[in-house]
C-alpha cells in the first residue's frame, strides 16, 4: 500500500473510533446546567443589556453593527426583535421570550427532552445573544457556542436521555459517536496548546508576577492580597505549572499513562480560576468540555470488552 | 465510506480555520512586542498574521461572499477567537468615572453598573476593550451610550464628565511597601444634555 493511502487510512481510523455516546450524555446534561445557570445568572440584566439605543447600558444596536461587519448574515437578538414587530410583539417582549426559551432550551438538554431541537435553538439563541452583546461578551461565551455547535450536531439523542426513553431509537453508529468526540479532543488540545504557548512568551508566568496580577487585578480580585502575600514564594511554580499544563495538554491528555493526571489538573485549574477569580461561567464551561471530551468513559470499556470478548465467548460457546 | 469522507473533509476545513485564528492571534502578540521574543521577529510575525488572516479571507473586500461565509461561520462555530487568555501577560483594568455636574454646583461621582455580578463581569469586559486601540473610534460612542445609562437615573444632572483610565496595581512588593491601587486616566469627555458643550479633552 503506498505511504500516502496508508496514512489516510489510519487517519480515518483515528477520525473514527468507536465510542458510545456516554460522552454525549455529559456534554448534554453539562451544557444543559450551563445554559440555565447562563440565563440565570443574567435574568436581572437581560433587558437593560440587550436593549436598543436608549434604554439599555449600552445600544444592542452598536453591539450589532459591530458583528455585521464581519458580516451580515451572524444571527443576533435584532432578528427576533424586528420578527416581533412583525406580529405586534414589543420589544421587551420579544427579549423575554428569548431568555424564556433559552432556560427552557437549558432544561430541556439538562432532561434530554427534543434534545436536537433543543441543542440547535438553545445554539442560536445563545449566539444571538453573544453576537448582540458585542463588546460585553468574553470567553465563556465562545466556548459555549462551541460546546452548543458540536453537540446539536452530534448523534442525539444518547441512550440517557428522555427522547430515547419515550421513542425507542437505533443506537448511533460507533463510529460517528467517536467522530465527534475526537473533534471536540482535539478542539481542546488546540485551545490549551495556543493558551499555553501564549503564557509561555510572557515573562510574567515564569517569575509570578502575572499569577499575582491576575489575582489581585479588578474585578478578579476575590482574595485579599493580604492572604495571597502569605504564598508568594509559591507564585512561581504555580505560574510555570499552569503553563506547563496547558502546554503539555495536547500531549499527556493522549498518552494513558498520564491522561488522569492531566485531565485531574486541568480541571482543578479551572475550578480554581472559578472560585479564586469569581468565573463561574467560565470554569463550568470548560469543565463540562473537558470531561466530555476525555472524562472516563465506562460505556467505552464496556464495549471494548464486549468487541474483545463477545467474538471468543460466542466461539467457544457455539456447537 | 462516502459520508465518513465529508465528515474527514469538513473536519480539515474547520481545524484549518481554528488553526489559523490560533496563529493569527499569536502572530499579532508578537508583531506588537508583546511577548519575550526579540522585537527582529516583529516584521515576520506581520508577515505570518496577514498570511493567517488570507486564510481566513480577512484580505477581501469586506462585501466579498467568500469573506462573510468564512465569517459568519466562524462566528457560529464559536471560533472566531484566538485562545490567549492572559498571554502573554495580564491586560490591565479599566475604569470608567461619571462626574455628574448639577446646577447647584454639586458634583457626584458615579459609575455605570448593572445588577448581577455575571453582567459586571461582562461591563469590565468592555471597559478593557475601550482601552484597545483598535475600538478606539467606538470610544467616544461607548462612553456617550453609558453616560446615558447613568444620566436615566440622575435626570436632573445638567453636565457628565466620562473619565476613562486604567487602574494600575501594585507589584508584590510595591503592596509590601504599603502601595495600594492607583487610577491613571487616559481620556474624558464632557457631555451636556443638549450636547452643547460636547468637549473631547485628554488629560
Amino acid at each position: 500500500m503506498p505511504p500516502l493511502q496508508r496514512w489516510g487510512k489510519q487517519l480515518m481510523v483515528f477520525l473514527f473510533p468507536e465510542e458510545t455516546d456516554t460522552w454525549i450524555t455529559v456534554l448534554r446534561i453539562g451544557l444543559g446546567v450551563q445554559v440555565v445557570v447562563y440565563t440565570l445568572f443574567l435574568r436581572r440584566d437581560w433587558h437593560y443589556l440587550f436593549s436598543s439605543t436608549g434604554n439599555g447600558l449600552v445600544s444592542r444596536q452598536l453591539g450589532e453593527a459591530i458583528t455585521a461587519f464581519d458580516s451580515p448574515l451572524i444571527p443576533k437578538l435584532g432578528w427576533l426583535v424586528a420578527l416581533g414587530r412583525s406580529v405586534n410583539i414589543s420589544e421587551e417582549t420579544a427579549l423575554s421570550i428569548a431568555w424564556a426559551g433559552l432556560l427552557c432550551m437549558g432544561f430541556f438538554l439538562l432532561l434530554g427532552l427534543f434534545c436536537r431541537s433543543a441543542g440547535v435553538i438553545a445554539w442560536f439563541l445563545h449566539l444571538c445573544a453573544a453576537e448582540s452583546g458585542g463588546l460585553l461578551a468574553y470567553g465563556a461565551d465562545n466556548f459555549m457556542t462551541i460546546g452548543l455547535f458540536y453537540l446539536m450536531l452530534s448523534p442525539l439523542p444518547d441512550r440517557y436521555s428522555l427522547d430515547r426513553r419515550l421513542v425507542k431509537t437505533k443506537p448511533k453508529n460507533p463510529q460517528f459517536l467517536g467522530f465527534w468526540r475526537r473533534v471536540l479532543q482535539l478542539h481542546l488540545c488546540l485551545v490549551y496548546f495556543f493558551g499555553g504557548l501564549g503564557k509561555c512568551l510572557g515573562s510574567g508566568w515564569w517569575d509570578g508576577t502575572n499569577l499575582w496580577r491576575s489575582l489581585t487585578r479588578p474585578p478578579f480580585n476575590l482574595m485579599s492580597p493580604d492572604v495571597l502575600i502569605r504564598f508568594k514564594y509559591l507564585l512561581p511554580g504555580l505560574g510555570i505549572s499552569i503553563c506547563l499544563i496547558e502546554l503539555g495538554y495536547i500531549v499527556f491528555i493522549w498518552m494513558k499513562k498520564t491522561r488522569f493526571v492531566w485531565l485531574v489538573c486541568i480541571l482543578a485549574m479551572h475550578v480554581a480560576i472559578g472560585l479564586t477569580m469569581g468565573m463561574y461561567l467560565f470554569a463550568l464551561i470548560m469543565i463540562v468540555l473537558n470531561l466530555a471530551a476525555f472524562g472516563p468513559d465506562f460505556g467505552s470499556v464496556s464495549l471494548a470488552y464486549r468487541q474483545r470478548f463477545h467474538p471468543v465467548f460466542t466461539k467457544q460457546l457455539s456447537p | 465510506m462516502n459520508s465518513k469522507r465529508i465528515y474527514a473533509a469538513w473536519f480539515g476545513i474547520h481545524f484549518l480555520l481554528i488553526t489559523a485564528v490560533c496563529f493569527a492571534g499569536l502572530f499579532s502578540l508578537i508583531a506588537e512586542g508583546a511577548t519575550i521574543l526579540p522585537s527582529a521577529l516583529s516584521p515576520y510575525a506581520r508577515k505570518a498574521e496577514l498570511i493567517a488572516a488570507w486564510l481566513l479571507g480577512k484580505q477581501a473586500d469586506a462585501s466579498s461572499l467568500v469573506r462573510r461565509g468564512i465569517a459568519t461561520y466562524l462566528h457560529a462555530a464559536g471560533i472566531q477567537a484566538g485562545y490567549t487568555f492572559f498571554a502573554p501577560n495580564i491586560p490591565g483594568s479599566h475604569k470608567l468615572t461619571f462626574e455628574l455636574w448639577y446646577e447647584d454646583g454639586r458634583v457626584e461621582y458615579e459609575s455605570p453598573h448593572v445588577r448581577g455580578k455575571a453582567a459586571a463581569l461582562r461591563l469590565d469586559s468592555l471597559l478593557d476593550r475601550l482601552a484597545e486601540s483598535r475600538y478606539e473610534p467606538l470610544r467616544e460612542v461607548v462612553a456617550k451610550m453609558l453616560a446615558l445609562s447613568v444620566w436615566r437615573e440622575h435626570p436632573d444632572v445638567k453636565r457628565i464628565r466620562a473619565v476613562f483610565g486604567s487602574v494600575n496595581t501594585p507589584s508584590i512588593t510595591e503592596f509590601e511597601h504599603g502601595k495600594g491601587e492607583s487610577f491613571q486616566p487616559i481620556f474624558s469627555y464632557d457631555f451636556s444634555l443638549r450636547e452643547e458643550g460636547r468637549q473631547p479633552t485628554t488629560p
